[in-house]
């Protein structure tokens, strides 16, 4: 490690656009969380007024649904992607003339804004003219009465999946990319032993893929606990308030209701979960 | 009756068999799950708005979806601004993040760790409430509804991502040639240009494509800070969708129009990318 000034010289001005545009904003929005500023009412905050807006968060319900929302979409999107990227990394871990074209389609989905990915599954979710809709209506005639995105349950299963479509195979490349560091012999030994393919899958290959898998866990957490784009373009919340998360609740607050000093409370309350969650990956990345 | 060996030969078999079966059935779902709702998308762009409806992938195309967003929609002014903007941040981005991630990496630093997660953490700041202090700033400077300051917004996600991929990357790096150069009177800013960037290419190619796609595909500010002069493609697809009764054939050929030049340069770096995301961890 050398330690001359010109680090420094490296750092600034990468610490200066930070600064400029990350840092300081939030401080600003820090101090606005202990303002009143209705903007409907006026164009400058209307003065301080302490904890009022936290307090506040925690007494509405909506703010509560909101974060009840973002656990159940996190938890949901991180179990779903972690299943159908294991399941992508054991086929792929066969190498195969068809498993390496496969391999190579699997970053598509993630180069797809979210915009699109929610207008399109909006689009094949559509009742009785979706393409999804009319085929799971045809393998599952009993479910046809459902009107997914109408549906507190489903909405929700579905904006996770226009997530889980792209984590899931992306999850899937890393997991493959820590299964081939395996030491073959491990497998080896365990079929000399007589293990059946689903106990040497269980009682060693997921013990460790445990590492990957806790990294791809955390990657999703924070990427679709600040998810806006999905809501706005499939949902807008709805049914009810059955898809609003935490990020798209604020967006209202801000800009629907014009409540800006609780808007600005709000988004401090998710930073500091976020941040908990952010070293939490951190640690798990650099230790 | 057979003997035990080729019983055993034919069960055998058969089990291969089985596990060849599975692996390829198991590569067919993947396949339609990952490319099945591109396909559906891509096919209804063609189709006329008679059809988008119909579960049917036999249909007359048409071009008429693109005529309309050319046309009524200002598509190849919206491509162009976001080209530009894309075209701009990962200039900008590529030379910074460098530099802060080779300081990163081969230097001592006060509190890195702490500067490492704080860079990652800025990123987890809910967008929307940094709108306000944006519009605020950007005021001040004349700047709303430009080119220029989509382009700065987007540096403030590529430039922190750019660097936790670069360090990985340079962190693989050797550093003993760098020591000798350093010995052998080399200017550390010589270090880097002569040796260090040459060697990073495959990570600069990476992470100035990542950026890129990033930029492209950025939705909250450029939907809620662009006005006539600015706007982006994906604001332009939000504008094609609209209120009430979605033209979804059009919005499919928008679709496509953002969609193409994305999947391009991530087949490009597919390979880079997945080990840059894994590097901290794998070691």
């Amino acid at each position: 490690m050398r330690n001359s000034n010109f680090k420094y010289v490296l750092l600034l001005p990468t610490m200066l656009i930070l600064v400029v545009t990350t840092i300081l904003p939030i401080f600003q929005v820090a101090n606005l969380s202990f303002q009143r500023w209705q903007i409907t009412r006026s164009l400058t905050p209307q003065g301080y007024i302490g904890f009022d807006n936290y307090i506040r968060a925690f007494q509405d319900a909506d703010f509560l649904n909101s974060l009840w929302v973002t656990f159940a979409y996190t938890s949901m999107t991180a179990f779903f992607s972690i299943i159908v990227g294991v399941f992508i990394a054991v086929t792929l871990q066969r190498s195969s003339f068809w498993a390496n074209i496969v391999k190579a389609l699997l970053i598509f989905p993630f180069a797809i804004s979210l915009t699109l990915r929610g207008y399109s599954y909006r689009f094949m979710l559509l009742d009785g003219q979706g393409i999804i809709d009319t085929i799971l209506d045809f393998f599952f005639p009993f479910m046809s009465d459902v009107i997914w995105l109408a549906n507190p349950f489903w909405a929700l299963f579905w904006m996770s999946a226009a997530l889980f479509w792209a984590w899931g195979p992306l999850g899937g490349l890393m997991i493959l990319g820590a299964l081939n560091n395996i030491d073959r012999s491990i497998f080896e030994a365990a079929k000399v032993d007589g293990a059946t393919n689903w106990r040497t899958f269980t009682n060693i290959t997921l013990p460790l893929l445990r590492p990957m898998i806790m990294v791809v866990a955390l990657l999703i957490t924070l990427f679709s606990s600040r998810m806006f784009d999905l809501v706005l373009t499939m949902t807008g919340g709805g049914p009810g308030r059955a898809t609003e998360t935490l990020n798209y609740f604020i967006y209202r607050v801000g800009f629907k209701i014009f409540d800006m000093g609780y808007a600005s409370a709000l988004a401090m309350i998710l930073t500091i979960i976020l941040i908990f969650l952010s070293y939490l990956y951190s640690r798990m990345l650099l230790d | 009756m057979t003997n035990p060996s080729t019983l055993n030969k034919t069960r055998k078999s058969i089990a291969n068999l089985w596990s060849a079966v599975v692996h390829n059935v198991s590569l067919i779902i993947i396949v339609l799950f990952v490319m099945f709702p591109i396909f559906w998308i891509a096919i209804s762009a063609f189709k006329l708005p008679v059809d988008v409806k119909k579960p049917s992938i036999i249909f007359q195309p048409t071009l008429q979806n693109f005529q309309i967003l050319f046309r009524d929609f200002d598509f190849a002014n919206l491509l162009w601004n976001s080209l530009i903007i894309c075209v701009f941040v990962v200039l900008i981005t590529l030379p910074l993040a460098a530099m802060g991630a080779y300081a990163l990496s081969r230097y001592k630093i006060p509190f890195k760790k702490g500067l490492l997660v704080g860079i990652l953490a800025s990123q987890f700041f809910p967008p929307v409430v940094l709108v306000l202090p944006y519009f605020a700033l950007f005021r001040r400077f004349d700047l709303i509804d430009t080119i220029a300051a989509l382009v700065i917004i987007n540096l403030t996600r590529t430039i922190p991502f750019s660097i936790w991929l670069l360090k990985g990357f340079m962190d693989t790096l050797p550093a003993e040639v760098e020591e000798s150069a350093l010995v052998d009177g080399c200017t550390e800013f010589g270090i880097l240009r002569h040796i260090v960037l040459p060697l990073s290419i495959p990570g600069m190619i990476t992470t100035g494509i990542f950026s890129f796609i990033l930029a492209w595909n950025e939705f909250l500010y450029a939907l809620l800070l662009t006005g006539r002069h600015s706007r982006t493609a994906i604001v332009g697809l939000v504008n094609v969708v609209g209120e009430r009764d979605v033209p979804w054939e059009q919005m499919s050929a928008a679709g496509i129009l953002v969609m193409i030049p994305m999947l391009i340069m991530a087949f490009a770096i597919r390979k880079y990318f997945v080990e840059g995301l894994t590097m901290g961890a794998v070691k």
